[in-house]
Parts: C-alpha cells; structure tokens; sequence
C-alpha cells in the first residue's frame, strides 16, 4: 500500500475514532431502543463505519503482497482501537504492568500480539512484558508454573485443552461482563460457545482461534490425465492411500520433483504430533452414536487399542512399507511437514489447521496458492463402533471432522484479581486481541489462527479484499463444514492431555520404525501407557471431566 | 620453598595475635544469629509448605535471602575468630555455600523427589511411593534402549580419539601456518550444539536441498536419508557431536605432545628409529595418561548428549538415536511426570558415578602394568 494511501485511511480512521468515542456513552441505549429515529441512523452509521473498517484492515497489506510485516500489524491494531477507546480512558493504566505469555510459532502468535498491542499500551499507558515460547516448550513452562506455584504471567494465550490444568484450579479470573459485550461472543461459531470457555458455569476464555483440521489437496493432481489417475478428490482414507501410491515414482506436475502423496507428519511434536493420527483415526472410531472416542467414558480405559485406531496406525505403515512418503519423513518435523513441503510443493494433500489456507496465498513461501483445494477430513467406508464392540459399513462413509485443540484463546490470571485496575487492564488487552474486527485480519493473513467466528465466513468480504471468490468459498467452507458436522471428533479439555499424546508419539515411532511386531501391538503399547497415566493422575477425577467436557 | 618474606608472615601474626577475645566473642555472636536467623526463617517456611502453619512467605526467595546472610555471617564470624586462618577460609567458604545450595542441596533432594510419585498434572500433589519408580525403570524399554545407545555412543569416543590423536600429530608437527591450522580446527568446539543441529542437522543434511543430500545424490545415493535408517540415524548424530567435540581432544592431546621429552625423541632418531616405531613404541605410550585423561573427559561430555538429538531427531526413528538425557527431557518435560524423571537422572548419576570410577581404577592399573612392561622391554 503506498504510503499517501495508507495515510489518507488514517484520517478517515481519525474521525471514525471521534464519532466512536462520543457514541460510546449512548451505546448501550441504541441497543435498548432499536433502530428507531435518531439512534437507529447511528446504529447503522455504526455498522457501516464497522464495515468499512473491516474493508480497510483488510487492505493491509493486500492479498498477493507478501507477508505482512510488524508495521502491519501495528497499523491494524491502530485502526482496531475503537472498542477500547470506548471503555478506557487514554492513560487509564499508566503505570500498569502486565506479562503475557504466548507462543512464537513461525514468527507469528506473540508476534502479532505484539504489533496489535503496541498501539494499544501507547493509549492506555500500560506496559506488557513478554513470554516468547516455542509450541514443544508450551505445555512444561505450563505445568511447571502451576504445580510449582509460579504463575508468573498476568494473561496467557492458552488451548481450551489446558482449561482443566488451569480454570479446574482456580488459577483463571472471571471474565467481566463488558469483556462479553465488547467482543461479541455471540458471534463464535456453536462448537466454541460454552461448555469451551468455561468452568463450572464461569467464563475464562476470549477465543481468538478455532481450531481444526480439514483436508487441504493439489488440484494439479487430480481429474483427467492427472498423475494420480483419479478423476475426482478422495473423499476416504482408501482413496487417499491409494493415490500415495499411485503417484510414487512420478514428477510433481508444479515443481517437477519427486511427486508424493499423502503428507503424514510422523514424528513427535511435543505431543502435538498425535492429532495426525486422530485425523485418520476419527473416521474410523468417532461413531454418530457416541461423543467418545478416545476413552471410555465410564472407566478412563483407552480406546486407541481398539480396531479402529489400528486400523488407523496400520494404514500408516502400509504406506511407510510402500515407501509412499518422502525421504527422510520419519524424521520431518511437522510444521516442516506444512510449510516446508506442503506450501513449498511437496506432497500432495495433508490434514492441517486453517492456516495452511490463510498462508497459500499470502505467505511468501508458498508456491501452491494457485493449486490447492479444501475440504473436510476423509472419511471411512467403515466405523468402528466402541459400544457394540464390532465394525458397521454405513450407506455413505463415515466423517468426523477433528476438532484438534479446539483454537487458542486469551485467558485472565486471578494474579490480577486483587488490583481492579490491573485486572481491567488485563481484560481490556486481552479483548483488544479478541475483537471482531481485528479477528477477521487474523483469520485472512498470516497469524497462526483460523476461522472462528460466524461473520469470518461472510465471502463477500474476502471477495472485495482481493481473494479469490472460488478458493475462499473453498478454504473457508472447509472450515464452516468441519465446525457445523454433527459427528465432530471434540477433543477433551483433562487436565494432562498432552501426556497422553507425547508418551503415545513414543510408542508410534517405535511402531513406525518397525519395533513393534504390529499396528495392535503399537496400539497396545499406547493403551498400557495411558492407563498408567490415568492411575497417576487420577481415575475418578479424569472420568468426571472427561463426562464433563463431552457433556455427558 | 616459600615466596612470602617473614615481615609479611609477622603482619598476619599479628592480625592473628590481634584477635582479642572480644571480637572472637563478636564473631561467634555473628555465627550463631546468622545460623538462628536462618534456622528460623527455614522453619517457618517449612511449616508452612507443609501445611503446619497458617502463615508464611508466599514464594521460597526470603529463605534463600537468610542463607545468604547465614553464608556472609559464617564468613566474617570465621575472621573475627580465626584472623588469619578465618581470613584463608574466607577465600574457600564462599564456594563451599555455593556448592551446597546449587550442586549438593539439588542433589539431595532430587534424590528424595526419585523416591515420589509427582505428576505435575495430578489431582493430588507429591506423594512418597517408595521402591516403584525404581521397579518402572528397571521394566522401561525405553530407559534400556537409551542405555544401549549410550554404549555405542561411549564406544564411538575411542574413533574420536583416533582422529584428534591424527590431527593433534599433524598439528604438532613443523607445519606452514601452525597457528592458523590449530584455531581452524578449533572452531567447531566454539559453536554451541544446538547451533551446530540446526545448521548441520536440519540444513546441510536436509534430505531435499541440503548440500550434503545434494553430494550424496551425485555420488548416486537416490533418496538421501540421514536421519531414517536406524544405523546411519545414529551415525549422522555420531558424526555432528563428534564434530564438535574432536577439537577439544585434540587440544589435550596437542598440550600432552607438546610437553613430551625432547630429548627421548631425538636419541630414539639418532638410533635409526623409523617415525612408525618413533610413535608406536616411544610417543603413544609416554602420552597414555594424557589419553585416558582425555577419553574419560569425552566419555563424560558423550554420557551428557542431548541437544543435538532433542534437536534434530527427538529421539527417533523409533529411538535409534535416543539418550538418556533426551529421554529423560521428554519425560520429565512432555509428560510433566517429575517424580520419575528425577528417579532416572538420578539412577544415571550415580550409574556415571559408578562407571567412572572403576574406569579410573582400571585404567591407572593398566597404565601402569603397560609402563613397568615396556620398561622391561626396554631393557
């Protein structure tokens, strides 16, 4: 964007702010009376100033010109000022200091947070100190700060799966109500609604991400005379397998290398490796009858050794037997897995979060925006269903859409609960990354988040930002079929999770390695390894959150 | 031999004659309320983590503050009573509190954590469980698998000291631009391990445009993998710590050529001495003990090996390259579970502890059989 332009949008920013600050007072009563006479032209000068706001963040720095770079995300952070301005007075915190502990993912998480809240400590005189940690130390510094009683963040942008570690011990504030209002949580998409967020009826939670994953494909490789030799996308993991296999010893159509199929990220992640295997595992055990489908809800007793995980795990290593992936794998760290192949031309599809669409077209890196495609998870041809004890082959396969992490959030620490203007300092940052203006930039650029309210999927706004009607549909339908499906695969907010996902990753590459005689075997030893966890932990306890996080 | 002149010698004497009764009775004062005050403040804490009393400090930094003060107060107790001995311990007391607060006191209690049942993510906190984290190592292949890559890992030291020996040879010997060479060669020793995983590991062996898949390719190995089979996993991580960690035998076996007998050189070449007989029957052995000196060293960088394989592999694949830090990293890290994770380390420890030992027993003996041999050969 030049910069004359770019100016010209402050000044329009400039006045939008004035008229925003004088409306904030009768804010509450255009809500009360309607859209009726003198106050409903506000409201609608409200909206209309909303949505040429949205159009302008939009614009910065454009689709197609690159990365946005930290000035971006202080320019955005700026214009998304309103809502504070509206409850804060400038200077309102001088002299208030606030930690904030976060992620610094591909350069992105913290990051931006730091961009968006720049702007806002310039106005409200608070000052934040950061937390930088990489997604594999995330889950220690967590738990070692809460089992050592050194909480030593003031705000945290955390999982819902943590919920029970920290809301479950009373380590969270409760978030106030003009928090509520301010950020519309009324707009998350349902499956982010409460129970997630919550705690014994208490919100915690500022969602600023939704996370799950779909099914992200080259189109290049499909359709007629396709290297894959296969008409239409797959839909099922059988399709899928058989397309890694067909295209193995052929040449990417884009970049003329080596082509390859599916990308299964196979080694540890911290823990965060597991969810790849739940992709194709969830189709294969998430049965429309029960929400269960990784314990059983009544005993905490693993099903990851039934016959559909295996089923799961077996697949795997037919393709690591066919030499289906590329060198060298086995040892691929999974983000390299989706923005160093994928993105960069190797491979074919991939399970992924959102922001493997957000990043085809804007990132710098990626060569394949013109080329990919979206949909949800594959699907099975047959369940596996847990209660019954046998398998059933439905009329059309099954899917189950993994709800993997269920998206960051923003959460309060009750270290501020004492000091009222500490804690509505920490709330009103917190909020300030939470609103819903700026999540739609975040949702369209670069940011480690995806999709996760219901106005993200208004296409007419990313229409007129400058993406593609068709792929955006494509991207973002993705994402709206995965939330909306009714067998959604929603992960568990208990407190250890990520124990059980690690000591299993252990357990997997040495089943992928070929130590274990066999996928059952693999499986098994994931089992044996969970229940020791689930005794150390604690049984009952784990069974009544488990109940309680699937609304059982 | 002693350097020091009697006049400065009777100056301490003085200060030592100096040290009236009062102000021994001053420094024991001192003492004894910097221990009470320490004692106490302990007690409070204690009581109050352990739930006895209602109050207390909110974090353990106050009683860190009051050993401090107990330190500073055993220091200048000890000059106000001793003088001039007092004023000699001041010198070493110092180190002695800081070694118990950061090496014996974690030790310790470390060792009673080995013996608890503590998963950070527990509905209950810490609990004593006695003998069963040891009986879940003793039953942990993974524990075992890490163990038997520390032996190959171990045995690869003795390939490593072949090639410093080589380079510390070369590097001793009248060659252009000595200087030069030897701080080339000690480069590597310079880089920080994690620095060396990421540029080495995940770039120059990067299977798809790393330069060494890249030569790999040209010398016609297809699809270059170095981190998927399990032997050449191990020999890729081998090659990276061995890389960094040469130099530093080198420069000690390069200090060792450096202080052998000139003269024992010369006479074995004025006696027609080939350079192979020159090396094999005067040097290698005249520099036995500096080579022990040096594998032990390296044995105990190498039973430390972590990042590289935390780094590039995590372990993988199916643990091939696993260690036991790395997998103590994970499981105490990833899966929160300290009480465990300590019990390993400490198993480890006092497992080093042990193998070092009889490896200097042993190795002192057969240095010296092999000496009083070859001095009986040459005879």
């Amino acid at each position: 964007m030049r910069i004359d332009v770019y100016q010209r949008l402050m000044a329009v920013q400039a006045s939008r702010r004035k008229f925003l600050g004088g409306a904030a007072a009768t804010a509450a009563s255009v809500a009360a009376l309607g859209s009726t006479g003198v106050l409903g032209t506000m409201s609608r000068a409200l909206a209309q100033d909303s949505a040429s706001l949205r159009a302008e963040i939009l614009k910065i720095p454009g689709v197609g010109m690159g990365s946005p770079t930290d000035a971006d995300w202080q320019k955005v952070g700026e214009m998304c000022l309103g809502p504070t301005k509206a409850t804060v007075q400038e200077g309102e915190f001088a002299g208030v200091e606030l930690t904030f502990m976060g992620l610094n993912n591909q350069n992105l998480h913290n990051f931006l947070f730091r961009g968006f809240l720049k702007p806002w400590e310039a106005y409200t005189g608070a000052k934040i100190n950061w937390i930088d940690l990489a997604q594999a130390d995330y889950n220690p510094r967590l738990q070692q700060s809460i089992a050592t009683g050194t909480v030593d963040f003031d705000i945290i942008e955390m999982g819902a799966p943590f919920e029970g570690d920290t809301a479950g011990k009373g380590l969270l504030d409760e978030m106030p109500d003009w928090v509520k209002a301010q950020i519309d949580m009324d707009d998350y998409v349902n499956y982010l609604k409460a129970p997630v967020g919550t705690w014994d009826g208490k919100t915690y939670r500022i969602t600023i991400d939704g996370d799950c994953h779909t099914f992200a494909y080259r189109t290049d490789y499909f359709g007629d005379g396709s290297i894959s030799g296969m008409a239409a996308v797959p839909t099922t993991w059988d399709e899928v397998d058989a397309v890694s296999k067909a295209v193995k010893g052929q040449k990417d159509p884009l970049t003329g290398l080596d082509a390859y199929g599916f990308l299964d990220p196979l080694k540890g992640w911290g823990g965060f490796g597991f969810y790849f295997l739940e992709d194709r595992a969830s189709a294969y055990v998430k049965h429309p009858d029960d929400k269960a489908w990784l314990f059983d809800p009544d005993t905490m007793k693993p099903r990851v050794n039934n016959p559909g995980w295996v089923q799961a795990i077996q697949d795997v290593m037919d393709l690591i037997a066919a030499g289906a992936y590329p060198p060298d794998q086995i040892n691929a760290d999974p983000g390299a897995t989706g923005f160093q192949q994928f993105l960069a031309g190797t491979g074919s599809m991939l399970c992924w979060w959102g922001d493997i669409g957000s990043n085809a077209r804007t990132s710098d890196t990626s060569v394949v925006g013109d080329v990919v495609g979206f949909s949800i998870n594959p699907g099975a041809k047959k369940v596996y269903n847990a209660k019954a004890g046998a398998w059933e082959e439905p009329a059309e396969p099954n899917f189950a859409p993994n709800m993997a992490y269920l998206g960051w959030g923003v959460y309060v620490t009750n270290r501020v609960s004492g000091d009222e203007k500490k804690r509505k300092a920490a709330w009103s940052a917190a909020a300030h990354l939470g609103g819903k203006d700026i999540s739609l930039w975040m949702a369209a650029y670069p940011s480690g988040f995806q999709p996760y309210r219901n106005s993200h999927f208004n296409y007419d706004e990313w229409e007129t930002a400058g993406y593609d009607r068709a792929f955006i549909e494509d991207y973002l339908g993705s994402n709206a079929d995965s939330y909306n499906h009714p067998n959604a695969a929603i992960e568990p907010r208990i407190p250890g999770i990520f124990q059980y996902y690690s000591v299993a990753e252990d357990e997997l590459a040495k089943g992928f390695a070929g130590q274990y005689k066999s996928a059952q075997e693999t499986a098994d030893a994931i089992a044996a390894a969970w229940e020791k966890i689930t005794d150390q932990i604690g049984r009952d306890s784990q069974v009544k959150l488990y109940k309680a996080s699937l609304g059982m | 031999m002693t350097t020091t002149s009697p006049n400065v010698g009777q100056t301490f004497e003085t200060v030592g004659v100096g040290t009236s009764a009062s102000r021994k009775s001053l420094g024991r004062l001192i003492i004894i309320a910097g221990t009470l005050l320490f004692a106490a403040v302990l007690l409070f804490q204690v009581l109050y983590a352990a739930g006895v009393s209602a109050s207390g400090f909110a974090s353990w930094r106050p009683v860190f503050y009051a050993y401090f003060l107990w330190a500073a107060s055993v220091v200048l107790g000890q000059i106000l009573i001793r003088g001039e001995q007092g004023q000699r311990a001041a010198f070493v007391l110092p180190a002695v509190f800081f070694t118990v607060a950061l090496v014996i006191f974690p030790t310790a209690f470390g060792l009673y954590l080995a013996f608890t049942d503590w998963n950070l993510s527990g509905s209950v906190g810490r609990r004593f469980n006695g003998f069963d984290n040891i009986v879940a190592l003793w039953n942990d292949p993974f524990y075992w698998n890490a163990l038997r890559n520390m032996v190959y890992y171990g045995l690869a030291v003795f390939f490593e000291y072949a090639i410093a020996f080589g380079l510390a040879v070369l590097l001793n010997a009248d060659i252009k631009a000595q200087r030069f060479f030897r701080i080339v060669f000690l480069l590597p020793f310079m880089l920080s391990p994690v620095a060396v995983s990421w540029m080495v590991g995940k770039s120059i062996m990067e299977n798809r445009f790393g330069p060494a898949a890249r030569l790999a390719r040209l010398l016609g190995w297809d699809n270059p993998a170095f981190f998927t089979d399990p032997w050449i996993a191990r020999l890729s991580i081998e090659v990276m710590d061995a890389w960094v960690f040469i130099p530093l035998i080198m420069i000690l076996l390069l200090a060792g050529l450096q202080a052998l007998p000139k003269d024992l050189l010369e006479a074995a070449r004025v006696d027609g001495a080939s350079p192979w007989q020159t090396f094999w029957r005067i040097t290698f052995p005249l520099m036995l003990p500096v080579s022990i000196t040096a594998i032990l060293i390296r044995i105990i960088f190498k039973l430390k090996l972590a990042d590289i394989v935390i780094n590039v592999t995590s372990g993988g694949p199916g643990g091939a390259t696993d260690t036991v830090s790395s997998f103590i990293y994970r499981e105490y890290r990833d899966r929160s579970n300290v009480g465990y994770g300590t019990a390993l380390a400490e198993f480890y420890l006092i497992a080093i502890v042990i193998f070092i030992t009889i490896a200097l027993l042993v190795t002192t003996r057969w240095v010296s059989r092999y000496s009083t041999a070859r001095a009986v050969d040459r005879v």
